[in-house]
């Protein structure tokens, strides 16, 4: 997988900018990207499952222990066949490098942050791209992830062993259930046979719908 | 005796054939996705036994149990105990083997990451391996393999030498950028693992034996050891979950893996009996090639090796010996303070950083801990720890990742006896002055029969003569002359007769004398030139630094000048293009005060106008009149949207060069600009820190004393410093619905032991609703708001 460049529009929402950054942190933002883009080592893996069982509180998946339960995670796999289960990371050298960066120079770090938090997301874009090739006349919902709405964070443990995260791309969870290394995603894609509507990304299953800076001034983060 | 009969194996045989894949065979037996296969140990056993003599009759002659996953952590749902499944997990291994086959303890990685990208801790990391390793004491050999993590194996490689008398075996896993998923280099696992005394190393899975050429030739360049190879069939399909290779194609692999020295083969995943018996095969007849490789001296951490084979500088900054902030920033708990320290020396060509926190009125082990595990987590140089007190060495050398050099031994026979072994034990270098008894020698002579009985020592408990760095101890020339001489002598000696590498301190050299950098470049030089190779000295006195540069220069180490024009060609440029473009920028915007400085986020300028202000006024004076309202003035432009965080952490940057520079002022004053302390933490689970360190950046350039007390905090500590500290105002942040839990355990504990403190709190998750609800006195929805919040807690 080759990026080439960060995707500076989502880190400079991510850093709460508005409108045109100034000169001084699109500076900090082109230093950034050159060592983020040297240092990541951006990796991911994925499985393809057939739905076993379906219910509007729990899915079941064929060859596989893991259950993924919630109405959230439920809604969002109604009508389809089988799920991708994927996970997605840029490497232990980032969080040594964003502490590396935070006793050297906190602004640069929070921009580091913000642009590996947007980097990830183009990983996973990629890796969709990637696996949709694979999975010819499938389609797909976007990627649902473990703590969105009421499909628990406690499942990423089970998650990863499912894929062998460990063993294939160095991904584990802490007890808490965070990922390390952190600028890594977890998601679960729906696999319909048919195009459908692809439902929209709603607040709805949002976590932070009661306080999301974009809702409070009406737009979403979309 | 279990030692005997595995080297026995290995020296009746020219190669030891091990199994293949366990998960594989299991899968194909019907284990789900997902399922925990250490269960099978207990609720199939006939499954096991039938692997496990499948692999014997495909030539198989030492087996792992099925044991990968058996420890606490991944067993925590199962129900069932470590030791309830290991003991019977080797039992149906034995069972099934008879004596056709030995039977080893497989153990994995424990499936969390360690400290400090994870939270579990080296020590709790040891005590899970100590457990899987008394439960498995009936195996014959102990293997660690699939780890990725040097620090994680180093653990189970503690765990196994202190708990049983099984020989090791440890393989990593590497990709093929040839490090490991979290930065290990095959050099670093070699000589790390070769120094702990381990028994064999290689590598296992991730590749197949093809791609992992290139691996198992860079090991063997740094071992003695036998080397084991345990690859994939070939890459895996993620639809199908095959592997691309045949047996055939696998064996063919293996037959160009010989020459590296490769004695115990066998397959990971996607391989079966099928591949081993056609290993088997392959390689009938063909000898094993010990590899001729003569180690050099190296230390490291995972990612660094740093060979002593040309001068390499040791940095002698991390030492609080007449240096006044050093001294407070330890009474402190500063760690911020020592790790600028370690970065500074980096970035002027440090290759070593000296290491020694020793100070009459702090714990010295428990500050050595936190401060190895905490440069550690920055920075990749090898540190060399330096105490008087060997309790101190050892819990350093415990926790330390990779090889260090110990400083120091002498040739005391109480210093010989208490610090060898621990050099010995923990497999790093150590520094050796010659001094004993008597003092130290005034000869040449004197000094080198001291070296030699400090060899002797080493040597005789097993420590390579490689390891073995001496010091001939730099005495004033400005009180013994004569006496330099004899230092360069004895180090000339130490290094052609005994041929070991030497170390020195140079700054010594000069003291009491004027232009005392001059003194001690030449003596640096003479040194060099004399056989020095690791120079003790500071690495931000560029003559100093710039000496060695020079000298690698001339002696055509540095070829090609590769290494001094990259110092030197862009460092004049920068020099000269920030003098001549500096100039015009403070013209154009004219910065002469501190408030623009601050609003353009100008730090060198910020320090220097500082250093200027304080000449006429009055500190108090500067941080309530200029810097605070500046700030105040960034603060509000950032709740009005006019500028954005990193434009307010870079004004904030500029305030903190600018605390720096009247701290430094006072302190040789003695008085102080604290407007109040403020501990913060991240709470327990959580790892996520950076909101709360951007908060501390903010309260520091309010003048606010912030006590950081780090991620992952329990409630306990956070109690322990709020009342040690005497604060008024405790700080939790936490990034996750995980973790709010935790931070509710702290605030009661608080309440609880009524510490008289306030509460503020910060992070994604929470809302002002729901911080009110566990009982937090504040929610600050910002940095900014911390700071007001704390404003008003102090005012």
């Amino acid at each position: 997988m080759i990026i080439n460049e960060i995707n500076r529009t989502e880190a400079f929402r991510y850093l709460g900018i508005k409108g045109a950054p100034d000169n001084a942190t699109v500076q900090l933002a082109d230093e950034c990207e050159k060592i983020l883009l040297a240092e990541m080592a951006p990796k991911f893996c994925w499985t393809y499952a057939e739905i076993s069982e379906y219910s509007n509180n729990s899915v079941k998946l064929s060859g596989y222990t893991l259950t993924l339960d919630g109405n959230d995670i439920s809604a969002h796999l109604d009508g389809c066949i089988g799920v991708v289960l994927m996970c997605a990371t840029l490497g232990n050298n980032i969080d040594k490098l964003l502490r590396q960066m935070q006793t050297q120079d906190m602004a640069k770090a929070v921009i580091l942050d913000a642009m590996a938090s947007a980097a990830i997301e183009q990983v996973c874009d990629e890796a969709e791209k990637e696996i949709s090739a694979r999975l010819e006349n499938k389609h797909f919902t976007w990627r649902f992830s473990p703590g969105y709405g009421d499909f628990p964070i406690e499942v990423q443990k089970v998650f990863l062993t499912a894929l062998n995260a460990q063993k294939v791309i160095g991904l584990c969870a802490s007890q808490s259930g965070m990922l390390t290394p952190t600028k890594s995603v977890t998601a679960v894609i729906g696999v319909h046979e048919k195009s459908v509507q692809n439902k929209k990304h709603g607040c709805e299953s949002c976590n932070m719908r009661d306080r999301c800076n974009y809702r409070k001034t009406g737009g979403t983060c979309q | 005796m279990k030692k005997k009969k595995f080297y026995k194996l290995l020296s009746e045989n020219e190669f030891v054939f091990l199994d293949g894949a366990m998960g594989t065979m299991l899968q194909a037996k019907g284990l789900e996705t997902g399922g925990v296969p250490e269960l099978l140990n207990l609720t199939k056993p006939e499954w096991l036994t039938e692997i496990h003599s499948a692999y014997v009759s495909a030539g198989s002659q030492l087996v792992y149990a099925n044991t990968f996953g058996a420890n606490r952590y991944k067993l925590a749902e199962t129900g069932k105990s470590v030791a309830e499944i290991i003991p019977a997990a080797i039992s149906n291994a034995k069972n099934a083997v008879g004596d056709k086959a030995l039977v080893a303890l497989d153990i994995g990685p424990i499936g969390q990451l360690l400290e400090p990208t994870g939270t579990l801790s080296f020590e709790e990391a040891y005590d899970i391996f100590r457990e899987q390793i008394e439960a498995g004491k009936e195996a014959d050999v102990v293997v660690f393999e699939t780890m990725t993590d040097l620090y994680e194996l180093k653990a189970a490689v503690l765990a196994a030498k202190e708990n049983c008398d099984l020989p090791i075996i440890c393989t990593m896993t590497f990709e093929q950028n040839m490090r490991t998923f979290t930065g290990c280099a095959i050099s670093s696992m070699a000589i790390t693992l070769e120094g702990l005394g381990v028994d064999a190393i290689g590598v296992n899975c991730s590749l197949g034996p093809r791609e992992l050429e290139p691996v198992v030739a860079e090991l063997s360049k740094w071992t003695t050891l036998p080397i084991v190879v345990k690859a994939n069939a070939g890459l895996p399909d993620p639809v199908t979950n095959t592997y691309d290779i045949t047996p055939e194609e696998f064996a063919e692999s293996y037959v160009n893996l010989v020459k590296y020295g490769v004695k115990l083969v066998g397959g990971c995943c996607g391989t079966n009996p099928d591949f081993i018996r056609a290993v088997v095969n392959k390689l009938n007849g063909m000898k094993y090639t010990k590899p001729e490789v003569q180690l050099e001296a190296a230390v490291c951490t995972p990612a660094k090796t740093v060979e002593i084979n040309q001068p390499r500088i040791i940095g002698e900054r991390i030492n609080p010996t007449g240096k006044k902030l050093f001294k407070e920033a330890l009474k402190r708990g500063d760690i911020d303070y020592i790790l600028n320290q370690a970065i500074q020396q980096i970035e002027a060509g440090a290759d070593i950083l000296d290491m020694n926190v020793g100070l009459p009125d702090i714990d010295e082990k428990e500050m050595m801990v936190r401060v190895v595990k905490a440069i550690q987590s920055v920075t990749d140089l090898p540190l060399q720890l330096d105490s008087t007190r060997p309790d101190v060495l050892e819990a350093a050398l415990r926790i330390y990742n990779g090889k260090p050099i110990v400083n120091s031994v002498n040739g005391e026979e109480g210093s010989l006896e208490a610090i060898l072994p621990l050099v010995k034990k923990y497999g790093a270098a150590v520094v050796g002055l010659t001094l004993d008894e008597g003092g130290i020698p005034k000869t040449a002579d004197g000094r080198f029969a001291i070296a030699e009985k400090i060899l002797d020592r080493a040597q005789k408990i097993g420590i390579p003569k490689r390891d073995v760095f001496i010091d001939c101890l730099t005495l004033t020339a400005s009180a013994e002359q004569k006496a330099v001489m004899e230092t360069i002598n004895a180090l000339h000696r130490v290094k052609t007769d005994l041929g070991l590498k030497t170390v020195l301190g140079v700054s010594n050299i000069s003291f009491g004398l004027p232009n005392r950098e001059l003194v001690n470049c030449n003596f640096l030089q003479m040194a060099l030139t004399n056989g020095l190779d690791l120079p003790i000295i500071n690495p931000n006195a560029a003559l100093m630094t710039g000496a060695v540069r020079a000298y690698k220069l001339l002696t055509n180490i540095d070829e090609n000048a590769t290494e001094f024009i990259a110092a030197y060609a862009e460092s004049s440029m920068t020099t000269s293009m920030s003098s001549t473009t500096a100039a015009p920028v403070q013209q154009k915007i004219g910065v002469s005060d501190l408030p623009t400085a601050i609003a353009n986020g100008l730090k060198s300028e910020g320090a220097k106008i500082t250093e200027e202000l304080l000449k006429t006024h009055d500190t108090m004076d500067i941080v309530d009149n200029m810097l605070i309202p500046a700030l105040d003035k960034a603060g509000a432009e950032f709740e009005q949207g006019k500028i954005f965080l990193p434009q307010l952490i870079m004004a904030a940057n500029v305030a903190q060069a600018a605390f720096e520079v009247i701290k430094s002022h006072m302190s040789a004053g003695g008085e102080t600009v604290s407007k109040g302390k403020v501990v913060l933490a991240t709470v327990k689970g959580d790892i996520h820190d950076i909101g709360k360190n951007i908060v501390k950046v903010l309260l520091e350039n309010y003048g606010f004393d912030v006590i950081d007390l780090g991620k992952d905090v329990p409630p306990e500590t956070v109690v322990e410093a709020a009342v040690s500290h005497s604060v008024k105002l405790v700080g939790l942040s936490a990034l996750m619905t995980t973790t709010l839990g935790a931070m509710e355990d702290t605030i009661k504990l608080l309440h609880e032991k009524n510490v008289p403190c306030k509460i503020v709190v910060g992070g994604a998750v929470l809302t002002p609703e729901y911080a009110e609800k566990i009982g937090a006195d504040y929610y600050a929805k910002d940095a900014k708001e911390t700071v007001d919040i704390a404003k008003k807690i102090y005012a």
